[in-house]
């Protein structure tokens, strides 16, 4: 009976191997220290170049660091600044990497590398004067020192700029840079069809020059206000060439990456946590307060809630079936806190698509909608009602101006106002109205919205709404304007939030009748206003620009009904003291932790 | 026997190459592709082409497919279209040894329960015994373990503070490749978690017992045992319980290959860092080579783990030859 025997063989190994591995005495700590040490080093000596090292050992041991806990709710897909496009990768990639610019926490435009910029006379030309005391380091995990790698310089912000824009790169958001002179061609270049010269051309093409190490010079395609605030997006960011080309796409992994800003990326296990560590060599390390973060990527709300329950993150972002709960609780509720986020929550028209085609319809179907009880009764976040696409904080927004749709503030108004524009229409209480679809992606809180909404037009206007729900990437290419206008449904639902603070980024880069135009119209007039702001040189002229497009967008043609602008709903433990502005991603670095209250709390 | 584990190891090589070829065509007919859009936002054509380039989805579809094998015959699974600076090779080798300490803990513990809970219910037959051990294992069944999961953190990290809520206690590096450095910590962390996972599977490992051994304790081999004064527990041990567990293997075969490569639900809501995430979220992602791997690694699962049910059925039932 061989094979009874090799199979019970093979089941004692299983067995024995899984008890010894249980009854194995636990190894020490530092030999598991040692390992990673080899890795490291072996890893390391395909560097060639030999570089003199300042080494600066961590003064303290790691359980006495000032430690943040905190939850990134995901893997960071990427930490490379050239490639992130979502808020997790952003949030860490702020961390590590300084902009020319940066925003402070009310969202205003600062320097950070840049210590001062001028513009020409026409706008087009940006220089920027760089600090000179910004480093680039790298943290060894093996042996926990920091090792100083060089200054950073205005060639850096050069390489960073051309890599985002090479299309080898394949920069999901190197578009935002097109606004440079040369980026779109060189991004939008043929790299199979053109020989190496002609690329290096394209390359050199692009309007970014370092005047001397510490001077850059940025060459717009057209002038535009609003550029120092891309100037310090993470794509436009200063990376660190040496680096990148020694370890390829694996650059960003702890022991090869090379930072600069407040903090230094010690430990990355994938899908479980990050740990980021003080930057002794930031320029303002005076003034980080926090010495470590400790990041896990939670993502389930309802688990995250409990750790933060059990004191194991200081600060989360409640789900909402707890929110009733928390308003209730005489501990959570004090520190609940709500701020405004910069995004808005519309539903679009097909506005090519009867009987959405009709102007009168569409205005009463936004007038018809009740957002504050919306609000109060399915979204309990404190979002506030929206009568403008651009959300509040954005230069250019008119949020809240009584000029744009106040029946969309008034509900007593709006409700007048709706059964007016219908009977007008030809559908007095909804009579010959046909039933319309309105569309979300599938998810929880979509559904509650499109449910509330079509009950309110019932109510209101006497319509019936037909609700369907589509896979997320299903969903984006049902309302995508290459959909024959048979298939789209009337009404569908969309957020949008901002890259940088300024209305271009809204109105004319989303609404924009030649540009992305989900809503498929042709309004020349608001093409031709938001034309004349993105290059306008005149803040107050931008201003009563944007204005104007808001009132034809929203108001006079009703192309999308604006329902809510978004609030980030956050819990904090009484020792953080944080801020809560989401657009760059989390400032860690100001933040500040009454170590001895938390210390006291966790019982240590 | 070393003959007919090779020849049904290569029969495997045809079933994962369609599984393959299947899996590839079909993500293909997906609405909507990987780089459309990032968040909300869509991409402009421009981007989209220049990403399509670096990933060769621009390429003819027959081409992409003779790459792919090329490459998997390589060992190479391709990069993560979303996890742009990882490749599927690095996040199997880091998810699969979690998922699959937590699959071997959850499936000790169903084993662990299941089995002697059956055994009980079906020598008690229609006694008071019979009816508890029936209702755990329908009370298992029917908690799902998004119910089950949330529970045991409520009482036991919660409210008695006994383990941490969630995470998972080990780190790479793992002694031969998956097995966790088993401290203290590896063990509060991974009781919760292998609890929730390993209940629910021992309820139908149970009620699978029961139902087998009732019915081989009918049998006339059994009678014969008894009628040469044979003691009762010498005939449940040595004649009936190996005979039973025929069906018993045949599900725990399928099960095992399931369990040790990831469950989405258990690992979302304790946070543990397993492989089972990957198999959900990439398709949202559209991330066809996260797709393709995963899907061909639970291929690759499947087949070890039928062979090896396979094999034990010849020693559990001596009848079953396979030369």
């Amino acid at each position: 009976m061989l094979s009874k025997k090799w199979a019970l063989l093979l089941a004692a190994v299983i067995v024995t191997s899984l008890i010894l591995a249980a009854c194995a005495p636990a190894t020490p700590q530092v030999v598991e220290k040692v390992v990673k040490e080899t890795v490291v080093v072996e890893k390391e000596k395909t560097v060639a170049v030999e570089k003199e090292v300042v080494v600066t050992p961590t003064p303290k041991p790691e359980e006495e660091l000032i430690t943040l806990n905190w939850n990134f709710g995901t893997e960071p897909p990427t930490l490379d600044p050239a490639l992130a496009e979502d808020t997790t990768s952003v949030d860490v990639i702020e961390s590590l990497f300084l902009g020319l610019t940066a925003f402070d926490p009310e969202g205003n435009v600062k320097g950070e590398l840049a210590t001062e910029w001028t513009t020409n006379e026409a706008g087009d030309v940006y220089t920027f004067k760089m600090r000179q005391d910004a480093k680039w380091v790298k943290y060894n995990p093996g042996t926990k020192q920091v090792e100083e790698i060089g200054p950073v310089t205005a060639h850096d912000v050069v390489y960073g700029i051309k890599r985002t824009l090479d299309p080898r790169t394949a920069s999901g958001y190197a578009y935002v840079l097109y606004i440079i002179k040369g980026g779109e061609a060189l991004n939008t270049a043929d790299t199979e069809a053109l020989s190496e010269e002609e690329l290096q051309a394209l390359i050199d093409g692009v309007g970014v020059k370092a005047v001397d190490d510490y001077t850059v010079e940025i060459t717009l395609e057209h002038p535009a206000g609003y550029f120092p605030g891309i100037a310090g997006m993470w794509v436009a960011r200063p990376m660190p060439k040496d680096a990148i080309e020694a370890h390829g796409e694996r650059w960003i992994e702890p022991g090869f990456i090379v930072t600069n800003g407040p903090y230094m990326l010690a430990e990355w296990v994938h899908d479980s946590h990050l740990v980021l560590l003080k930057n002794p060599l930031y320029y303002d390390a005076a003034n980080v307060q926090i010495e470590k973060i400790y990041g896990v990527m939670v993502v389930e709300a309802s688990t995250a809630m409990a750790m933060y329950e059990n004191n194991e993150l200081d600060t989360t972002a409640p789900p909402l079936e707890d929110m009733d709960r928390i308003k209730a609780d005489p501990v959570l509720s004090k520190e609940l806190h709500i701020g405004p986020y910069p995004c808005t929550y519309y539903y679009g028209f097909t506005t090519d698509k009867p009987p959405v085609d009709n102007k009168l319809v569409r205005r009463a179907l936004s007038a018809a909608i009740d957002r504050k009880s919306l609000i109060e009764n399915v979204l309990k976040g404190g979002q506030l009602p929206a009568n403008t696409f651009t959300t509040i904080g954005m230069f250019g927004s008119a949020a809240q101006d009584p000029d744009i749709a106040p029946w969309a503030l008034d509900y007593t108004l709006g409700l007048q106002k709706a059964k007016e524009w219908m009977a007008e229409a030809g559908y007095p209480d909804g009579k010959g109205f046909p039933e319309i679809i309105l569309m979300h992606n599938t998810s929880e809180g979509h559904k509650k919205i499109a449910e509330a909404i079509a009950a309110m037009w019932k109510e209101a206007l006497g319509i019936s709404v037909k609700i369907e729900n589509q896979e997320w990437k299903v969903y984006l290419n049902t309302i995508s304007k290459k959909t024959p206008v048979e298939q789209m449904p009337h009404v569908w639902r969309l957020g949008w939030c901002a890259d940088y603070p300024d209305a271009n980024n809204w109105l004319n880069e989303v609404f924009h009748p030649d540009k992305r135009n989900d809503i498929r119209w042709n309004n020349r007039e608001f093409a031709e206003i938001v034309e004349k702001a993105e290059v306008s040189q005149d803040p107050a002229e931008r201003k009563a620009l944007y204005k104007r497009a808001e009132q034809i967008l929203v108001d006079e043609e009703a192309a999308i009904a604006p329902i809510y602008y978004y609030t980030t709903v956050n819990l904090t433990k009484p020792w953080l003291q944080r801020n809560y502005f989401g657009l760059g991603g989390q400032d860690f670095f100001n933040w500040k932790i009454d170590w001895a209250a938390k210390k006291a709390a966790l019982g240590k | 026997m070393a003959k007919y584990i090779i020849r049904r190891l290569l029969w495997g090589i045809p079933v994962l190459f369609f599984v393959t070829l299947v899996v590839f065509i079909l993500v293909r007919f997906l609405p909507g592709g990987p780089f459309d859009f990032a968040g909300e936002k869509q991409l402009p054509p421009s981007v989209v082409k220049n990403l399509e380039a670096k990933y060769h989805l621009n390429d003819p579809l027959w081409k992409q497919f003779v790459d792919y094998l090329w490459n998997v015959v390589r060992g190479d699974l391709g990069p993560s279209f979303r996890y742009r600076n990882r490749t599927v090779n690095d996040i199997i080798a880091e998810g699969l040894p979690v998922s699959a300490q937590l699959g071997m803990l959850a499936m000790l513990i169903a084993i662990g329960i299941g089995i002697p809970l059956g055994i009980i219910a079906a020598l008690r037959q229609n006694t008071i015994v019979d009816y508890l051990a029936t209702f755990f294992a329908i009370v298992g069944v029917s908690i799902p373990a998004i119910v089950m999961g949330p529970l045991l953190i409520w009482i036991f990290a919660l409210k008695l503070q006994w383990f941490p809520v969630s995470r998972w206690g080990a780190q790479p590096p793992y002694f031969l490749g998956f097995l966790p450095k088993p401290d203290i910590t590896f063990w509060r962390h991974a009781i919760l978690p292998a609890f929730t996972l390993g209940t629910g599977l021992s309820a139908s490992i149970a009620r699978l017992t029961r139902a087998s051994l009732l019915q081989v304790i009918r049998e006339d081999y059994i009678r014969t045992a008894r009628a040469k004064g044979l003691a009762e527990r010498l005939v449940i041990f040595r004649h009936a319980l190996k005979n039973s567990m025929i069906p018993v293997v045949t599900i725990l075969g399928p099960m095992f290959a399931a369990v040790l490569t990831g469950t989405f639900v258990v690992e979302q809501i304790f946070a543990i860092p397993g492989l089972g995430k990957h198999f959900v979220t990439s398709i949202g992602n559209r991330d066809y080579p996260i797709i393709l791997g995963t899907t061909l690694l639970y291929g690759v699962a499947i087949v070890i783990a039928n062979l090896l049910v396979d094999i034990v059925y010849a020693w559990l039932d001596p009848r079953i030859r396979f030369d």
